[in-house]
């Protein structure tokens, strides 16, 4: 490649290395992990608004739940890694409390993007030899306990301090996830016509998928006028069905080599690429409003090593699990990955594809527009459902992978024959993370 | 420091990048840092200059001229002081100055401009949000300073007399 000095006075170095894509492109060999990493168990709690319990009682019961569901005991597992925003309670004292001697533990701060960058470190981990088996887990009373962005509603409380960098937004009154987005959201309807209408549909899909899970927490079907009519949280983009549905939770999922996943109780999942967290030029909560274009996702960036690394295409996918904090968020996620054009996201979400029966099935769940907030991770957990052909509907042979595939009310929610499954997430419209998981 | 919005605003000792932004706004000067070595402009206060990594910066003037990038109009309040403000405009402005830099050689299609975070507020009144009817992207906005201390100002934007820069657009 041949080089070009830069000429604004100042810059120090010359143009030597950086082409498109440079780091996570086309062309570029990058050792990956492709198939040697599985997903042997998962384990969640019920989904509440009121648990009335501890995240460390939740977060035991989910890690609890995932050693059942992998038939692993717990002198079988030797690695935890969990994520938290100062919520969940921490790797050594779950470990503790169901009795696990960790060889590696790391507790991890961070939200949405999490899941499937800690996947991605608990492959890494074991490929280093520091432990073969690892529960990564997130345990949170996200709706009794600590709220995303603040709890609205409580009585005026002492002013509060502001420094540092919050002084740049915080007096203008804007601090939570649906205000700290919505100028992209805003944006994005502007320059492409994306429309409330086309939003609903996410909605839509998700409340008809949770329709089909007994476990979701909002399992009633909604149409897009129920959506439409909803108050507003934040205009133009957010009335309160357009945001998930924040709930009290523990998720967790285990993963070890492929190697040992063959003597395990399920089926392993095969873990073919992993993302995270990847990240725009301008990558701050705010700061990435400086750089154009703020109608794209750092999915623009991830998808190619994401889909290097699994040596796969968009097109070859058959199930999505999109980070759904707010509908818009899936819409910028499928054009970010290649799925549609950038400002296409809004038909894609809207012309049937991803419903159940549809091309590409989003969110089979319910989501976490439905099925409950986890900060990612029970989207993660479906896929691998999905991919056990194990999706838990009232088929009465779903078990043994036997369904009725009628996506009717209260019926399946398996989609056919599903072999590749990816997972998008979600830090802000800067940071994205993926996981694309294989039968 | 200042109080506002049952917020204490405060520039702490080790704070070096906020230090003498609220100053300026004080003298009715809206400033943003200028990079010493390479001489371009940031929109976000930071400890260093993304173009060229330097260190170096001091404080610009600017007009305080610009035109509403994106809006969002807040109908729930998060934060308690604002829930009688509610509905409020905060609006993404993109100053005048160094408009659409191209980033890293235009690679990947990106630029940079200088944008700022505020409400937008009532042309006479800045202690009060505009209504949201008249929040669009395309109108072009000007600074105001809402005096909170005597060392202390808070900029905000407010639409001004100009022509939008193009059709003004809100979400119908």
């Amino acid at each position: 490649m041949g080089s070009e000095s830069a000429t604004v006075k100042g810059f120090w170095w010359i143009r030597t290395e950086y082409s498109a894509g440079s780091g996570s492109g086309t062309g570029e060999i990058v050792t990956g992990l492709k198939d040697k990493y599985c997903i042997v168990g998962i384990g969640e709690t019920s989904y509440s608004r009121n648990s009335g319990r501890s995240t460390r009682d939740l977060g035991a019961e989910a890690v609890r739940n995932a050693l059942a569901d992998a038939g692993l005991h717990p002198w079988d597992v030797d690695g935890m890694i969990n994520y938290h925003v100062g919520d969940s309670t921490l790797s050594q004292t779950i470990a503790t409390d169901l009795g696990i001697r960790l060889d590696f533990y790391t507790d991890t701060f961070g939200g949405g993007s999490s899941t499937e960058t800690i996947i991605g470190i608990a492959t890494g981990v074991i490929e280093a030899g520091l432990c073969h088996t690892v529960a990564v887990y997130r345990s949170m009373n996200g709706y009794s306990g600590l709220r995303q962005g603040g709890s609205p509603g409580t009585v005026r409380p002492p002013a509060k301090v502001v420094v540092g960098p919050d002084l740049d937004t915080t007096p203008y009154g804007i601090t939570s996830p649906a205000q700290n987005f919505q100028f992209t959201f805003a944006r994005h309807m502007y320059e492409y016509g994306t429309t409330s209408e086309q939003l609903a549909h996410v909605k839509v899909a998700c409340s008809n998928h949770a329709s089909n899970n007994p476990r979701a927490y909002y399992n009633k079907r909604v149409t897009v006028d129920d959506v439409l009519d909803s108050r507003w949280i934040v205009k133009p983009a957010c009335h309160l069905l357009d945001c998930c549905i924040e709930t009290d939770n523990a998720t967790c999922v285990i993963v070890t080599s492929t190697d040992r996943a063959r003597h395990l109780r399920q089926r392993p999942i095969k873990i073919k690429s992993v993302a995270g967290r990847v990240n725009k030029p301008f990558q701050g909560m705010y700061s990435h409003y400086q750089c154009d274009p703020i109608t794209r996702q750092a999915g623009y960036y991830a998808n190619r090593v994401a889909f290097r690394n699994a040596d796969i295409a968009p097109e070859d996918i058959q199930v999505t699990g999109c980070y759904d904090a707010f509908t818009f968020t899936p819409v910028l996620l499928f054009e970010g990955y290649g799925f549609c054009d950038e400002g296409g996201g809004g038909d894609y979400v809207s012309n049937g594809t991803i419903n159940l029966g549809g091309a590409r099935p989003n969110n089979t769940s319910g989501g976490q527009l439905c099925e409950g907030y986890t900060h990612g991770m029970n989207l993660v957990i479906e896929n691998v459902r999905q991919l056990r052909h194990q999706a838990d509907d009232s088929c009465p042979g779903w078990e043994n992978g036997v369904h009725s595939y009628d996506y009717s009310e209260g019926g399946c929610r398996q989609v056919p024959d599903a072999e590749l499954a990816m997972n998008m997430g979600w830090g802000t419209p800067a940071v994205a993370s993926a996981l694309i998981l294989g039968r | 420091m200042a109080e506002y919005m049952n917020l204490i605003l405060e520039v702490q000792p080790t704070d070096s990048e906020h230090r003498g932004y609220y100053e300026s706004a004080r003298q009715g000067r809206l400033v943003v840092q200028r990079c010493t070595s390479c001489g371009l402009l940031r929109g976000i206060i930071g400890a260093a200059c993304p173009f060229c990594t330097s260190g170096g910066w001091e404080w610009e003037p600017v007009s305080g001229k610009g035109t509403i990038y994106s809006y969002e109009i807040v109908t729930q309040a998060i934060q308690p002081a604002f829930r009688d403000w509610v509905p409020y405009p905060v609006v993404l402005v993109e100053l005048d100055e160094q408009r659409g830099v191209t980033w890293r050689w235009g690679i990947e299609d990106e630029s940079v401009s200088l944008r700022l975070i505020t409400n937008l507020v009532q042309r006479d009144d800045p202690t009060k949000p505009e209504d949201e009817a008249n929040v669009a992207i395309g109108k072009r906005v000007e600074v105001t300073f809402l005096n909170l201390a005597d060392d202390f100002a808070l900029p905000q934007f407010r639409l001004s007399d100009e022509d939008p820069e193009h059709e003004p657009w809100q979400a119908g």
